[in-house]
């Protein structure tokens, strides 16, 4: 049960999120009728899902949100902001009580009965005002079409079949099964007298029937039923009031005592009870779980499957855990079909060339579909920030635009988890400290909208997201003089603004006291920049005061396999990921030796270089030698790495070296060569600082 | 508290398989449970600028193995790896979490059978080895067997203290 209760969560949280980005979007098109149909087919799809799950609280709300889209749907009703809002502050109450179905946490049982209220305020409000226009439209307009939910009115049926119902085939049962279709019911048979066995006559009907219904419907639409009864029966209707007063907890203890008395309702005591219960009534929770969750039961099956059918088809749901298996056996297989080409190599035989050639395409094409299925689109988080922007603008008073590009752009579904927080940290700063104020704006003789834009793409194997507002930018003379003031840098030294932005995502560093006179709160960018590390990412800043500010994120693809350059730096091997290598050249050693700036020249440019012998502690290789040196990008910078020779281009399955080596950072895993050897794979980044800082600790001492 | 363990052992009395192994002419053991299996020397990679008891990684049927030198560990001086030398792949307990990692030893001796009441506490002084590493002393005809607290031996959190070890000696040293 626990199982299914978590599927059903899962299954919830998915829906609410689609509930979310199509709410959104109707926000801005509130006329798109293909999204309040979206809306309206989510909630009817959550609500039965809860009232299969017993979760009738839940069920009961949904199914009144429900109503208001119906009546949108219908043309009945205008989508107003103030629904949109009621909607949306509900979403975030169905969020909290997919968990607490049973309304335990006091702050949501409170929260309940408001939002009900409020939900129910709206259903009446438009059938106050349309029957203020057209009073008499109501009782006619109930046609055919018209779904149950309409209008609630309680009916008194009392169905009398005639003894000889029977006789031509008719069933009453059929009748009322048929009756119970409209609405919420409560059914209480009666038999005209207690006959002993012997007179008993199967063919006479002894049985008749009070029901009580609350049908959307009007009258006509239970007389309809009866249509072809009436000759045979006394069928009498009467309506009792114009709201729900089967949910109604008095009238249904009323009702089911008299059930177990066997006794026939008292008109008057009906009526009046009709007419007392029918003022009072309060949208109450729902009472009679047992006959509603039928209801729904039987609804929810047959909507669920019309819905599911086209999901089913597109895509399955996998534990993440499979999925890690299965890409570790990919590796394996890749790393097996290393040493087979090996294999091949050093024995010619022309036969297993031939298989190893397939096994080769197969397992390449293999690993592309395996870790592409890792991928998710990023656009299931940006549709997250669209709540973000909405909310933190109104509170702000900032008119905003909130533009997102590239949604279709796929990441790992890990890395999209980590990158969440940083990217709303960021949104936030933009929309706090970034836009201005909408006269302000005005002012400066820009829109009054600010915009802020998410954009996404590929390139090489590495995934941007920029977020890119045109608020009034970031002054790179202030953070200068702040990163002066703190002692970062003295006052002459020279720096690109790159590096002056970087200051940002120093610790302690407040970019609000900088940028603003409001004093900056949450976690720093120094957090931001910490995540985005972990997942070997880099974030840069850009801006320009008045124009705006950029802040480009860089991702890899995939954390664990990597084409790679494989190299030869005193008998071990390394993997430099080929992403960042540039260019290769051949230098002789001296070049190298006692080079008191650590330049050289290639192709007549000053290249800094990193002597990795030398840095990495092994012996250093005689003068007459030649090395190579691999040019790297690192940001902006181009950096030669030296190393022995170049083995050659190698798919790089990386695997991690463990917690023993979690100080030796620049060497971001290890790789398994087709012959059983470990190659290291070298982190560039790491090391370019690394050899920085040495740098800059042998000058200063 | 070593004492109490003991105790405790000593009412329950029961036997359990041990594998002790040397490391020039000392003889240590630990629980085979903990040992899941014995390599001979593979090709070693060494991870650059890493501390000298960490001798590198191993192809450990695809997945990447650290190995650590035992003898540089417990303070022996580093020898030529011979016939004998051999890595056993143990099982450690870290913060809750189970990692393996290799330990290169000077030979395997044998797997034995004793009663867990035949443990004798660990000398609390005049031992070569720090004391939380030796988890209890087995007497055995002429000579004594160290049992290991493996765990604690091969904590990746040690490598922390071992750099304080060394800072508080140098201060001490300049005192």
């Amino acid at each position: 049960m626990e199982e299914m209760k978590a599927t059903y969560i899962q299954e919830a949280n998915e829906l609410l999120e689609n509930l979310e980005s199509s709410l959104l979007s109707l926000e801005d098109n509130p006329n798109d009728t293909s999204n309040i149909e979206q809306v309206f087919r989510v909630m009817h799809t959550l609500k039965g899902n809860s009232s299969m799950f017993g979760l009738s609280k839940i069920a009961e709300f949904v199914h009144d949100l429900e109503t208001i889209y119906d009546k949108i749907r219908q043309g009945e009703m205008e989508l107003t902001k103030e629904i949109l809002n009621t909607t949306l502050a509900s979403f975030d109450h169905l969020n909290l009580i997919i968990i607490d179905s049973d309304l335990e946490d006091e702050k949501n049982k409170e929260n309940h009965v408001v939002l009900i209220h409020k939900i129910h305020g709206l259903i009446q409000g438009s059938t106050v005002s349309q029957a203020v226009v057209v009073p008499s439209e109501i009782a006619e307009n109930t046609n055919a079409t018209v779904i149950p939910d309409n209008v609630l009115r309680t009916y008194y049926v009392h169905f009398e079949p005639k003894t000889e119902f029977f006789l031509d085939g008719s069933n009453p049962l059929i009748l009322v099964a048929e009756l119970c279709q409209l609405g919420k019911y409560l059914v209480v048979p009666h038999f005209h007298k207690v006959i002993s066995i012997d007179d008993f006559n199967p063919t006479s009907c002894i049985t008749f029937w009070e029901i009580y219904i609350e049908s959307g419907g009007a009258k006509d639409k239970i007389d309809e039923v009866f249509v072809f009864a009436e000759s045979n029966a006394k069928i009498e209707v009467v309506e009792l009031t114009s709201s729900d007063l089967i949910s109604n907890k008095e009238f249904a203890e009323k009702v089911q005592e008299l059930k177990f008395k066997d006794q026939l309702i008292n008109r008057d005591v009906l009526f009046e009870l009709a007419a007392r219960l029918g003022k009072s009534i309060v949208p109450d929770l729902p009472i009679l779980p047992a006959i509603d969750a039928n209801e729904l039961l039987a609804e929810s099956k047959n909507t669920q499957k019309s819905e599911t059918k086209e999901k089913v088809v597109s895509s399955i749901r996998v534990s993440s855990d499979k999925l890690d298996e299965l890409m570790n056996l990919v590796s394996e297989l890749v790393t097996t079909q290393a040493s087979l080409t090996l294999y091949n190599q050093k024995n010619e035989t022309p036969e297993l060339e031939l298989i190893s050639e397939n096994i080769e395409k197969l397992s390449r094409r293999l690993r592309d579909i395996a870790f592409g299925m890792t991928l998710v689109p990023i656009n299931n988080m940006f549709s997250r920030f669209q709540r973000l922007v909405r909310d933190v603008s109104m509170a702000l008073n900032k008119e905003v635009q909130f533009v997102t590009e590239g949604g279709e752009t796929e990441l790992d579904k890990s890395i999209i988890e980590t990158l969440t927080d940083p990217l709303m940290h960021i949104i936030r700063n933009s929309l706090d400290h970034g836009l201005e104020l909408p006269d302000v704006r005005e002012r400066l003789g820009k829109p009054r909208k600010g915009t802020v834009k998410l954009k996404a793409f590929y390139s090489g194997i590495s995934v941007y997201i920029q977020i890119i507002d045109d608020g009034k930018g970031i002054d790179v003379n202030v953070i200068r003089e702040k990163a002066v003031s703190k002692g970062f840098i003295k006052s002459d030294d020279v720096l690109t603004d790159k590096e002056v932005f970087d200051f940002i995502f120093y610790p302690g560093f407040s970019t609000a006291a900088v940028v603003t006179d409001i004093s900056g709160r949450g976690v720093g960018m120094d957090v931001v920049k910490r995540n985005i590390s972990e997942l070997k990412g880099s974030i840069v800043v850009e801006s320009q005061v008045n124009i705006g500010t950029t802040l480009t994120i860089k991702l890899p693809l995939s954390l664990s396999i990597i084409d790679g350059l494989l190299v030869d730096v005193a008998n071990v091997y390394y993997i430099i990921p080929l992403s960042v290598v540039d260019k290769c050249y051949e230098v002789d050693n001296f070049e190298m030796m006692n080079n008191f700036n650590q330049l050289l020249v290639l192709d007549e440019k000053q290249v800094p270089f990193i002597n990795v012998r030398k840095e990495f502690g092994y012996e250093e290789m005689s003068n007459s030698e030649k090395s190579q040196i691999i040019v790297v990008s690192d940001a902006d910078r181009r950096v030669g790495i030296s190393v022995d020779h170049i083995v050659g281009e190698y798919q790089a399955v990386v695997k991690p070296i463990g917690k023993y080596y979690r100080n030796q950072d620049f060497i971001s895993g290890a790789t398994i060569l087709g012959d059983g050897s470990i190659a290291l794979v070298m982190d560039t980044h790491k090391i370019i600082d690394l050899y920085t800082e040495h740098a800059k600790f042998e000058l200063k001492s | 508290m070593k004492n109490e363990h003991h105790n405790d052992k000593h009412m329950n009395g029961e036997t359990k398989s041990f594998l002790s192994f040397k490391l020039g002419e000392e003889n240590f053991t630990v629980p085979v449970m903990k040992i899941m299996e014995i390599l001979e020397v593979p090709k070693i990679t060494r991870v650059p600028q890493s501390p000298n008891f960490l001798v590198g990684v191993i192809n450990l049927r695809g997945a990447v193995l650290p190995v650590i030198d035992t003898r540089i560990k417990f303070g022996m001086t580093p020898i030529e790896f011979t016939i004998n030398t051999c890595i056993l792949v143990v099982s450690i307990e870290v913060n809750e979490e189970i990692i393996e990692v290799g330990a290169l030893v000077d030979s395997v001796s044998e797997v034995f059978e004793l009663s867990t009441e035949d443990i004798k506490p660990a000398p609390t002084l005049a031992t070569r080895y720090r004391a939380d590493y030796v988890q209890g002393m087995i007497h055995e005809s002429d000579h004594f067997i160290m049992l290991l607290n493996i765990d604690k031996v091969f904590s990746s959190n040690d490598l922390e203290s071992i750099t304080e070890i060394k800072d508080n000696s140098q201060e001490e040293k300049n005192n």
